[in-house]
């Protein structure tokens, strides 16, 4: 669906995308991860054309971007960080103007105002004035404007910043509910558990570079790892404690996982041995870091860059 | 506590580079243009009546006459041809023209047949014309009194009668006439400061204008657009057209408040002298400037406190500039030329065209191109800045 080949954007002297080649694939989920100034707004900003790049080619839907960017943009969807909409008008007028301004005929528009409005529960509050909608509510109409176009491709640029966490599960369900229509999403967040909960796929960008990317599962999966992660059934943290007292190597991660520094024989060995005198039941063993936050820190926290 | 207050008061005023400017630079900007405008008012050693004079008697009295005149530090002479055209196509205030037979007005009563004739730009105040009046009549009696002097004086030396039938009212001295206006028709006081609070008028959509272009520019809902295939000219001209119809609006409102709000007050009513035609073109004209302007800013510009400062500024300035506060007539040379760089002068010299000077539609063309040029100019700026600052579209 979108593919990216050695593209190349500079600021000047400074290397905002550095050959980077990225594949999305249709109807899936896509995280984009990466510490500020890493390049994941410049690659959102090129894929909509806002943008220019030095070198490289992108595709949209097959087609090369710079060519047929009029019609690729027909298929896609923007929602920026930004509430990027009309406070003095009202949410149905919000409505009314961004579909209109896109030349969407009029029974096919009343057919999208109508799906982005159930989509995103703002029925009650059509005729009210945007500035007066909560920070939770501004968010969805944000959403709902991109869905006028009943876009293929949605690209989210942290579409959660600051609002409760009761509204940020609201458009993280909305956003998951996009999967069953086969559209897909380019998402951008700083939030890691949004992107454990939503996504398929995730890249983790450094100074402009794909430094990882992969199904979430692969990604927390790392055989080449230092250390275990030992899921077991549910337990008290004092009896947690107690039992990790008994060993080094071993840390509580939380009521459910435990880590294992170190991966020979004799350590798992003997890590089995404490937890099995302490009747603790496990139910898997894994390779790997147990949270995408730790596995970012690990992997960006070297040659962090500006751009 | 309180220090602390102060101390942060100080220190965020003090960062703020357009509350300084607003505070410090404009008012000095302001003070600068004005005194500059003004200097020559309340300077008794400088002219401030520009005239012409066509003498037509060539007589020893209008030769006298116009020894006075050149004599009056008040007045500046220019010269003019026998086929004059209108004072300010001549680039002065007032012509005088002495007709023949000028002199028998010292020895005879034939007032309307020998009185000084006075053509006056019409967008010249009361003030101004009842200083120049004075001066007039102050040099035709100091003429009549040299002329009865010396009468007397050969009195002494032959038989003659002296004329007893000497006038020294004004009307047999001199007869006003403004440029373009009937027989004995004024221009009023509202005809003369409507057309300026105008133009000020229109330019202040600067500041909404350009206040919601950044909001739209902050907040991200131009880049939305630009996703959404909107392109630079509907972009720009969804926000031409609605502002050009409020500035008619303006324009309008304005009108009918001279035509009939202000005679309620006691004031002389407005009245459109010249064509509604030549109207409609400067105020569609200076529209597409003010707009193109408020654009250029909006574009130049980071925050809506800095368009909402700037905006302010440069209006007040151009006001100023192009007199809108103070009468071009009474600003120094020098001032009137660096008057025409204000689009507000053009404006306002239209305006002044359509309702002091009863102008037609291709007496105001050439204010109306000025400006439309420079809204145009603007809004290519605006264009190419916007394009290189916000769109960038590969």
């Amino acid at each position: 669906m979108i593919k990216i080949n050695n593209v190349v954007k500079r600021y000047g002297e400074k290397v905002a995308l550095d050959h980077l080649s990225l594949e999305i694939k249709e109807g899936t989920i896509f995280g984009l991860l990466g510490p500020n100034g890493a390049g994941k707004t410049t690659l959102i900003s090129i894929l909509n054309g806002l943008t220019k790049y030095n070198e490289g080619e992108v595709t949209v839907f097959d087609l090369p971007l710079v060519e047929n960017l009029t019609a690729i943009r027909k298929r896609c969807a923007l929602i920026p960080q930004t509430l990027a909409f009309y406070e003095n008008l009202t949410v149905i007028e919000n409505l009314n103007f961004f579909g209109g301004i896109q030349n969407i005929p009029s029974a096919t528009l009343k057919k999208n105002i109508a799906y982005a409005v159930e989509t995103n529960r703002l029925g009650s509050m059509l005729k009210q004035k945007a500035s007066t909608l909560s920070g939770g509510q501004k968010r969805r109409l944000n959403i709902a404007i991109g869905l006028l176009n009943d876009p293929d491709i949605l690209f989210f640029d942290e579409p959660t910043v600051g609002i409760d966490p009761e509204s940020r599960n609201e458009i993280l369900e909305t956003i998951i509910s996009f999967k069953n229509e086969n559209k897909t999403v380019v998402y951008t967040s700083h939030y890691m558990p949004e992107i454990e909960k939503i996504c398929d796929e995730v890249a983790i960008i450094n100074a402009g570079k794909i430094i990882k990317q992969g199904t979430l599962e692969s990604m927390l999966s790392n055989e080449n790892a230092d250390q275990l992660v030992i899921e077991i059934y549910e337990n008290t943290m004092e009896k947690l404690q107690v039992t990790c007292a008994k060993m080094a190597e071993l840390s509580i991660i939380d009521e459910s996982s435990l880590m294992l520094y170190g991966k020979d024989n004799k350590i798992v060995s003997e890590a089995l041995a404490v937890l099995e005198n302490e009747k603790i039941n496990i139910k898997t063993i894994r390779y790997g870091t147990t949270t995408l936050e730790s596995l970012f820190i690990g992997l960006t926290s070297k040659g962090r860059q500006d751009v | 506590m309180f220090k602390a207050m102060l101390i942060k008061e100080f220190l965020l005023v003090l960062r703020d580079k357009h509350a300084l400017a607003a505070l410090f630079v404009m008012p000095a900007v302001f003070i600068l243009i004005m005194s500059l405008a003004l200097k020559d008012v309340f300077n008794e050693d400088k002219a401030l009546i520009e005239y012409a004079v066509v003498d037509r008697d060539n007589s020893l009295e209008s030769y006298a006459l116009l020894s006075k005149f050149r004599s009056n530090k008040m007045m500046t002479e220019h010269n003019v041809s026998e086929n004059f055209g209108k004072p300010k196509e001549e680039g002065v205030q007032f012509i005088v023209v002495i007709p023949k037979g000028f002199k028998s007005q010292f020895s005879e009563n034939e007032a309307n047949s020998t009185a000084l004739q006075i053509e006056v730009a019409s967008d010249i105040g009361q003030s101004h014309l009842m200083l120049f009046k004075t001066q007039i009549l102050s040099s035709v009696m100091q003429v009549r009194l040299d002329m009865l002097n010396l009468s007397h004086e050969m009195q002494d030396h032959r038989d003659g009668k002296v004329s007893k039938k000497i006038a020294f009212d004004e009307k047999s001295m001199m007869k006003i006439h403004y440029a373009a206006l009937d027989e004995d028709e004024k221009p009023t006081s509202t005809q003369q400061s409507v057309p300026s609070w105008i133009v000020f008028g229109l330019f202040f959509v600067i500041i909404p204008m350009s206040t919601i272009f950044i909001s739209e520019r902050k907040q991200n809902t131009l880049m939305r657009l630009s996703t959404m295939n909107v392109s630079l000219p509907v972009l720009f001209g969804g926000k031409i057209i609605p502002y050009m119809l409020i500035n008619q609006l303006q324009v309008w409102v304005m009108i009918a408040v001279g035509m009939f709000v202000v005679p309620l007050f006691g004031a002389a009513p407005l009245t459109i002298g010249g064509d509604i035609s030549a109207l409609v073109a400067i105020s569609v004209a200076l529209s597409i400037s003010a707009i193109g302007l408020s654009i250029l800013i909006a574009t130049v510009v980071d925050s809506v406190e800095q368009a909402t400062t700037i905006g302010g500024i440069i209006n007040i300035l151009l006001g100023a500039i192009g007199g809108v506060m103070v009468p071009k007539f009474v600003m120094p040379e020098f001032m009137r030329d660096f008057a025409n760089v204000s689009p507000m002068s053009w404006g306002l010299e239209g305006f002044l065209d359509v309702f002091l000077r009863r102008g037609t539609l291709s007496d105001v063309m050439y204010e109306v191109v000025g400006l439309l040029l420079f809204g145009l100019v603007s809004l290519s700026l605006a264009a190419i800045i916007f394009n290189y600052k916000i769109r960038r579209v590969a």
